[in-house]
């Protein structure tokens, strides 16, 4: 599979009259999960929502394989870059196999039939996403885990070498989340996705992310390797947090410990551990 | 290794278009079925066969007129207002994902209907111009709306409210145009308010047909994309959907067919908000609503012009029985919503 590129240069977006992404430029690393975090109202959401075209950039553009996204056909960019929405809304009473069947949507022209490839598609997305055997049920009836299983399983089955998420793991408990993590791991160290999602947790973001970015007030403010961007410093630019960073012992990842005001037994001062 | 469970999807696909011809079978049954009745059943019984002898052209004492100028037309028109009606406003439903999105509940009807009296009684107008306003004033409304209610894209509980709001506005306004309105006028002008198929006309069909037809095409052709929007704007754009050309186009389709059908009938009440709801029911997860809801508008009127014919104490227009019928729906409906926020 070609690995495609997704640049952003100077990109400037925002709603109405107020501008939430100010002059930010991102390189997505192909083939490699990347991870955004940033503190409330950063402009993470309208990144990717800018990124995927759903809202037009102010300045500066957004290139796919060096192409300006604008140029690109809809139906021939939903095949090849994916989006799940932090929200989505799945309709009344559907069921999981057929609102995974969505995702082929822009594979099929105004009144083409189902084709086997179609089939394959929804079956292959069900089966990654461990959901074959709701395949019958409505969602409606699902757990929140259960349910954000099949929204990634309607986003696979549009089968996009690259798949941006917002917040995917939002809502869910911890054993849920660490799933949907590995299940995109998966994803992407089987079939190669490139993946872009915005995270909250910070310690999932260091751990999961191979490129971590950070962003402050609509801009880029640090990215590269876990290591390098986890850092306390980057915290306190970041977040307005002080912390400390441990390394994780099962993944060698840096961990950030929160410092409040609160339940300190050590002064918050650096010393070795 | 996936072959099995491919099978199972392949199956129940084809299990859920099955249902999904079988409910529209029925549902043509069901249609064709009332419009024999009404052609058969009026005043008094005509028998098929002489029925059949005036469709072929004979001239029968006595049915050539009632079947012929009276029943016939009526019938005809009647299914092709509730057609428009029923299509029109599942559109508006599906793609504003809200039952209470309906063109007569959020004013275009209303906008028909205002214009076409403020024609007839100040203007002193009649004839085809009143339609033709009634039209255009539609349209109008339409994009007033939708203009209001715009704010970084238009978010549909935005777009109800606003039509609401305008809804009331033009309703005082008929209100205010009727009250001082000459005695001359108020017959037909009333008819702008209730919806009527009396008088109906086998002149008056070709045109409604005409804007069915085209109209009705265009929103079938977008029935794809239309569906894609149920999952919320950007699930839809992220699918490739065009969300803001696709809701134009639809826009358009739907105040086409519903203004055509308004001009002719007047705003036969809540057939257009009731039809999506019951085929959804009818039809459940097998497909799309558009035909199913379509057929159910024109069974609706059908039915409903039937009973205010004869099957009530005293005749009444087919918009006072749709419009008892949509009432108690209409307060149920936003009892629930209230509750649980949910879509159609």
């Amino acid at each position: 599979m070609k690995p495609h590129t997704l640049l952003a240069n100077g990109l400037s977006a925002g709603y109405g009259e107020t501008l939430i992404l100010d002059g930010l430029d991102l390189a997505v690393p192909p083939g490699r999960i990347t991870v955004i975090v940033g503190a409330n109202a950063c402009g993470k959401s309208t990144l990717l929502r800018t990124l995927s075209r759903l809202l037009p950039a102010r300045k500066g553009q957004v290139l796919l394989d060096g192409k300006s996204i604008h140029r690109i056909p809809s139906r021939d960019l939903a095949r090849t870059l994916g989006l799940l929405p932090q929200s989505p809304i799945a309709p009344e009473g559907i069921t999981v196999a057929d609102l995974v069947s969505r995702g082929r949507h822009p594979h099929q022209g105004v009144f083409s039939r189902w084709t086997r490839e179609d089939d394959e598609a929804v079956a292959a997305a069900l089966a990654a996403t461990k959901t074959d055997d709701l395949s019958e049920r409505p969602i409606d009836e699902l757990s929140g885990g259960q349910r954000q299983r099949v929204w990634i399983a309607m986003a696979l089955a549009q089968q996009t070498d690259l798949l941006l998420l917002d917040e995917p793991t939002t809502f869910l408990d911890i054993s849920h989340q660490i799933e949907v993590l590995d299940l995109l791991t998966d994803l992407n160290q089987t079939r190669g996705t490139t993946i872009v999602m915005v995270l909250h947790d910070l310690n999932l973001a260091a751990r999961y992310a191979d490129h971590l970015v950070a962003m402050t007030k609509g801009r880029l403010h640090v990215a590269g390797p876990p290591e390098a961007v986890l850092t306390e410093d980057h915290v306190r630019q970041v977040f307005g947090l002080e912390s400390r960073i441990i390394t994780d012992p099962t993944s060698g990842r840096p961990t950030m410990l929160p410092i409040g005001r609160h339940r300190m037994i050590a002064p918050a001062i650096k010393e070795p551990l | 290794m996936l072959a099995p469970l491919v099978d199972s999807i392949v199956l129940n696909r084809r299990r859920r278009a099955r249902r999904h011809r079988l409910v529209i079978g029925l549902l043509l049954v069901l249609v064709a079925a009332t419009f024999v009745l009404t052609l058969l059943l009026g005043q008094s019984f005509t028998p098929p066969r002489d029925i059949l002898r005036t469709l072929m052209g004979e001239d029968v004492p006595g049915v050539a007129f009632t079947v012929g100028q009276l029943r016939l037309p009526r019938a005809i028109l009647t299914i092709l207002a509730g057609l428009s009606f029923g299509l029109g406003g599942v559109a508006f439903q599906i793609m504003l994902r809200n039952p209470l999105a309906s063109p007569d509940i959020i004013g275009i009807s209303w906008g028909a209907s205002a214009a076409a009296v403020f024609a007839i009684v100040v203007l002193g107008l009649s004839g085809p111009i009143v339609s033709i306003l009634a039209v255009s004033a539609g349209l109008g409304v339409a994009l007033l709306v939708y203009a209001l209610s715009f704010r970084n894209g238009v978010a549909g509980t935005r777009l109800i409210l606003v039509g609401i709001g305008v809804s009331a506005m033009l309703e005082s306004v008929i209100a205010y145009i009727l009250s001082t309105a000459p005695a001359w006028t108020l017959q037909e002008a009333l008819r702008w308010l209730t919806g009527s198929v009396n008088g109906a006309q086998l002149g008056q069909t070709l045109p409604l047909l005409v804007a069915l037809a085209l109209f009705g095409g265009l929103l079938l052709s977008r029935a794809r994309d239309l569906e894609a929007l149920r999952l919320g704007d950007d699930t839809a754009a992220a699918l490739g959907v065009r969300v803001g050309r696709t809701r134009v186009l639809i826009i358009i389709a739907a105040v086409g067919m519903i203004a055509s059908a308004t001009a002719i009938s007047g705003p036969i009440a809540f057939v257009a908000f009731l039809s999506g709801p019951i085929a959804a029911r009818i039809v459940g997860n097998n497909g799309s609503l558009l035909v199913p809801a379509a057929l159910t508008g024109a069974a609706l009127v059908l039915v409903g012009d039937y009973c205010g014919q004869f099957l009530l104490p005293s005749r009444y227009p087919v918009g006072v029985v749709t419009g008892a019928l949509g009432a108690p729906y209409l307060i149920f409906l936003i009892v629930r919503v209230n509750r649980s926020g949910g879509s159609l």
